[in-house]
């Protein structure tokens, strides 16, 4: 099964040779945004925090890592981990002020802040560019005095080891004690409260966590797309997230992947025949909503009979 | 400060107001009924101003597209909670939220595909589309109309809810759904009427905005927020709640934009994040 | 047993993804490249959709023609096109998408100044060719020029200057600045500050409405109280003609003088006769008398059965000058194109245009116009009030000084 389990990764390493240029850049958009969903994942499946506004943390990353690498041509790397860090160090206040809140109107604080970000994304004009964003992000190198990551081939390879190692420590993060507790919260707040430990303290870290993530993810789309805009920020980019999250598979952290491989390769495959893609795309996740709450990787498990939380 | 600029900024800052409310307030009955969030709510709104704008091309008149387009739009709401909604009550409110988010999006691209991707232009009746100077300022009278009607739909409303009863029933059902039930209410006819009445509401407040400011894709999106803040900020439930949520939002909104255009926006989510860590049930919503 | 059907699953899973990823790539290489692509990521939806749709009708237009003649080099014209709504992460994304799924060379239609930014940053290291009929804003060719960038309109800085050359003779004195907040409003609003002052004018006041603003009630207030003798207007698409119908119902249109940076037929057909009287710049203007011009017109009506606006003309005219120095270069390899268009002519519509080397902006003359009401057409139409000679309205290289 283990064996198995690396015929995935050994895949996407090789696939760069065998896929044309453009299939290769949507490669690269799907580990992003996967990324990206699998951070929501922490919050929502594991802890069951369902945030509205988890793009602008997508979007402090992407810009962090806009300015960095425009203004001071740092290696893509130091600028990717700034992204996460900086999201992260923007995630911790709010994370304490929303997650002290509970269910909808912890989400809609969520989205409130988020909306806050893109209003001060819009607004600052000096800093973000305003509505015109930051254009012609470089991709350096991978250290100082590196050549640029011109192919799109290395540029993959480095999102692919960004993915491949966050997915792993999300991994190990969520079978340790912590990822224990975390699911104990989101069975029953209260009886957590009642075993002597403090929830907030834990939805406050996996806020931060989840927030460092995202703007992992946000920090490589700077340098891939050469662009940042306020639109990362933007909630439909969270709710987007969302049906990730949902279409793949709550709790599963292999599912928000694979629901961002739905979503974005429908969005391919489907908008060249129809400009409409969104309607089948909405469909999909009302139905699954509706009818598969546990998504298409909770739903091939009950098929197969396997439990399990990763 | 002139007198004209005064009565301008009031009036704007009523304009604004009475439009939020119309919307909003069926985001917050909705809530407040079927503790649902229903964030396919600026899209009601939307379709009711494309429905307005066609009704008025086809039988050339703005009154009829006043009477016919918002029960066609609370009918779709029914619909959509008949078919979908009803079902998933039991499961956690996120599924909801979501269903309601999925809604959007599928009702936002089809209203794409019926009428196209330019916005379509509306233009107000004709005893309506002139100006009238009131203190050194030269209004539009649409815009007088519309704060009328808002005023009007509001009383109405609370009328509605206190003196009626089928006022009575709803109220009953947003309490305690279990023991309206049990006294008799059809809990699940009542529920698949509020929602329907709720977007019939959204849908009015469409129609009664597109000559003000066309009919366009990017409605929905642009009206949800603000209808948060306000339902957030008057209470989740409440109407008089909408009324004075909306009144802060457009205020806020009309003098913030006036003197401080920078910050305007952003103070109406700190206001809103203050509100849902001190009272999160809003300044009139029910203790929860 | 239940292993291995898991296994399955997930080797099936890669696999399929990997096939559905690969198979198109082999399909692809089995085409020949024969047609000459134009790639436009442009704005189809949302409130500047008339320009992205102006310049869907001069490609159809000339798509038209140009192939009914044989071609460019011996080789049909392909145009394709893809909606950004006026989103420039979506034109980046659109654009990618058209250099590297449709191998196109040459992109134009970007509709926002900045969308024109966002995939101009892009065009070096894609090696084509982004050409503008429709940007305005001065740092295309100024701060972030680079040789595989193209302007053949008017720019903003130019649009501004014809109008402040025209207004340097009226009485007016002060002006209020009022545009979209984007690139092209804020570069043009602060172009016209410049300016104006330069001819011993003065601005009292600026202000910028967010794209797609619908309602512009504070905004027509505090220009009001500001009571300037006029105002420049810049602002884009649906926005400028919402502005102008409510600046009508608000009485300030009779309180003063309202001066637009691009004055276009879209604004006076969708406005109507509020619009009477109001005067701006116009890039192209289809009353411009020339033989040329007038036979353009009569083509494009009999085609689309509406007059030429600004952006039809404007893109017709890049395409016909890219025809043109393909053909000069014998091939559509890019860096030939480029050589053979820097520093060459192209007798347009509305005159002579020069393609300078130093800064790849096309020199030509800049019109201002006022919206009047002609029996002859069912809408009003732009007079042409004023021509001025391309060295007076364009600035001087890689700058936006005069």
């Amino acid at each position: 099964m283990r064996r198995l389990a690396l015929l995935v990764p050994v895949a996407l390493f090789a696939l760069p040779w065998v896929l044309a240029r453009h299939q290769l850049s949507i490669l690269t958009d799907l580990l992003i945004f996967g990324l990206f969903a699998l951070s929501l994942d922490l919050l929502m499946g594991y802890t069951g925090l369902v945030s509205f506004g988890h793009a602008g943390y997508f979007g402090v990353g992407a810009y962090t890592s806009a300015l960095l690498l425009l203004n001071f041509g740092v290696p893509v790397p130091v600028a990717v981990v700034a992204g996460g860090v900086v999201a992260a160090v923007i995630a911790w206040p709010v994370g304490y002020i929303s997650t002290r809140a509970r269910d909808i109107y912890f989400a809609m604080l969520t989205l409130a802040f988020a909306q806050l970000l893109y209003t001060v994304a819009y607004k600052w004009r000096d800093l973000t560019g305003g509505s015109d964003g930051i254009a012609g992000v470089p991709k350096t190198g991978l250290w100082w005095g590196a050549p640029g990551l011109a192919s799109p081939t290395a540029f993959y390879l480095v999102v692919l080891v960004t993915f491949l190692m966050s997915f792993l420590l999300c991994r190990v993060l969520v079978r340790s004690p912590f990822g224990r507790a975390l699911l104990a919260i989101r069975e029953n707040e209260r009886k957590f409260a009642t075993l002597g430990q403090d929830p907030a303290r834990f939805k406050i870290a996996v806020f931060v966590i989840a927030g460092f993530f995202a703007g992992l993810a946000g920090g490589l789309f700077a340098p891939f797309r050469g662009f940042a805009s306020p639109e990362t920020m933007f909630w439909v980019l969270s709710g987007q997230g969302l049906m990730m999250v949902i279409v793949g598979g709550i709790g599963t952290l292999v599912g928000p992947p694979v629901g961002a491989i739905v979503f974005i390769l429908l969005q391919e495959i489907l908008s060249s025949y129809t400009e409409h893609w969104m309607i089948f795309t909405g469909l999909v996740f009302l139905l699954m909503v509706l009818f598969l709450p546990g998504g298409i990787v909770g739903a091939t498990r009950a098929w197969l009979g396997v439990k399990g939380t990763a | 400060m002139p007198l004209s600029l005064l009565v301008e900024h009031l009036l704007n800052a009523a304009v604004l107001s009475g439009l939020l409310f119309l919307v909003s307030v069926g985001l917050s009955l909705i809530f407040g009924i079927l503790r649902v969030v229903n964030f396919a709510h600026g899209v009601f709104y939307m379709l009711g101003a494309y429905l307005g704008v066609t009704a008025v091309v086809w039988s050339g008149n703005f009154w009829v597209s006043l009477v016919v387009a918002p029960p066609l739009v609370g009918a779709l709401g029914a619909g959509l909670e008949l078919l979908t909604l009803r079902h998933i009550y039991r499961r956690p409110p996120i599924y909801q939220l979501l269903l309601t988010f999925g809604a959007a999006l599928i009702m936002e691209e089809s209203i794409k595909v019926l009428w196209g991707p330019t916005a379509r232009a509306a233009e107000p009746p004709p005893v309506l589309s002139g100006s009238v100077g009131l203190l050194g300022a030269t209004y539009p009278s649409y815009r007088l109309f519309l704060i009328a009607m808002s005023v009007a739909v509001g009383v109405a409303l609370l009328l509605f809810l206190a003196r009626t009863r089928a006022g009575l029933v709803l109220r009953a059902v947003a309490q305690n759904s279990e023991m309206a039930g049990c006294l008799g209410a059809d809990v699940r006819l009542v529920r698949t009427l509020a929602f329907g009445g709720a977007c019939a509401l959204a849908g009015f407040g469409g129609v009664m905005a597109a000559p003000m400011t066309t009919a366009y894709l990017g409605m929905g999106i642009g009206v949800i927020v603000d209808c948060f803040v306000v339902v957030v900020i008057g209470g989740l439930g409440s109407i008089g709640g909408s009324m004075i949520g909306s009144l802060i939002v457009g205020a806020a909104q009309t003098w913030g934009g006036y003197y401080l255009p920078e910050t305007a926006m952003a103070i109406m989510y700190v206001v809103m994040g203050a509100v849902l860590l001190f009272r999160p049930w809003g300044l009139f919503g029910q203790e929860e | 047993m239940k292993l291995s059907r898991r296994d399955l699953l997930k080797a099936l899973s890669v696999t399929g993804v990997g096939a559905a990823l690969g198979v198109p790539a082999y399909l692809r290489h089995a085409w020949a490249a024969d047609p000459i692509k134009i790639g436009l990521p442009t704005a189809l939806s949302g409130s500047v959709a008339q320009y992205g749709i102006q310049a869907k009708r001069a490609c159809e237009l000339f798509g038209k023609e140009i192939n009914a003649k044989g071609g460019i080099i011996g080789r049909p014209v392909e145009f394709i096109y893809e909606d950004t709504g006026g989103d420039p992460a979506t034109a980046v994304r659109k654009a990618q998408k058209l250099v590297e799924k449709d191998g196109v060379k040459f992109l134009t239609g970007t509709v926002l100044s900045s969308e024109a930014l966002a995939v101009s940053a892009k065009c070096p290291e894609w090696k084509v060719l982004l050409i503008s009929s429709i940007n305005g804003v001065g740092t295309l060719t100024t701060k972030f020029f680079h040789r595989y960038f193209f302007r053949v309109n008017t720019s903003g800085p130019m649009g501004v200057r014809a109008a402040t050359l025209y207004l340097a003779e009226s009485p007016m004195k002060r002006f209020y600045g009022f545009g979209s907040d984007y690139a092209w409003g804020r570069d043009s609003v602060g172009a016209f500050e410049k300016q104006i002052a330069a001819v011993k004018k003065e601005i009292i006041g600026r202000d910028f409405a967010p794209l797609g603003t619908k309602d512009f009630a504070s905004y027509i207030s505090k220009i009001k109280q500001a009571k300037p003798d006029g105002v420049m207007v810049v602002l884009a698409g649906q926005d400028s003609t919402i502005f102008v119908k409510q600046a009508a119902q608000f009485g300030l249109t009779k309180e003063t003088k309202l001066v637009m940076e691009i004055l276009e037929l879209e604004n006076m057909k969708a406005v109507g006769d509020p619009m009477i009287g109001i005067i701006g710049s116009s890039r192209y203007p289809f009353t411009v008398d020339t033989p040329k011009n007038r036979d353009f017109v009569k083509r494009f009506y009999d085609h689309h059965k509406v007059y030429p606006d600004m952006f039809d003309g404007e893109t017709y005219e890049a395409l016909e000058w890219l025809a043109q120095v393909i053909t000069k270069a014998k091939s559509d390899d890019v860096e030939h194109v480029i050589e053979a268009w820097e520093d060459s002519e192209y007798e347009g519509l509305e005159g002579k245009f020069f393609m300078r080397k130093c800064d790849h902006q096309a020199v030509q003359p800049g019109f201002m116009v006022e919206a009047v009401k002609d029996p002859k057409y069912p809408h009003l139409i732009p007079k042409i009030l004023a021509t001025y000679p391309g060295d007076r309205v364009t600035p001087k290289c890689l700058t936006e000084e005069f």
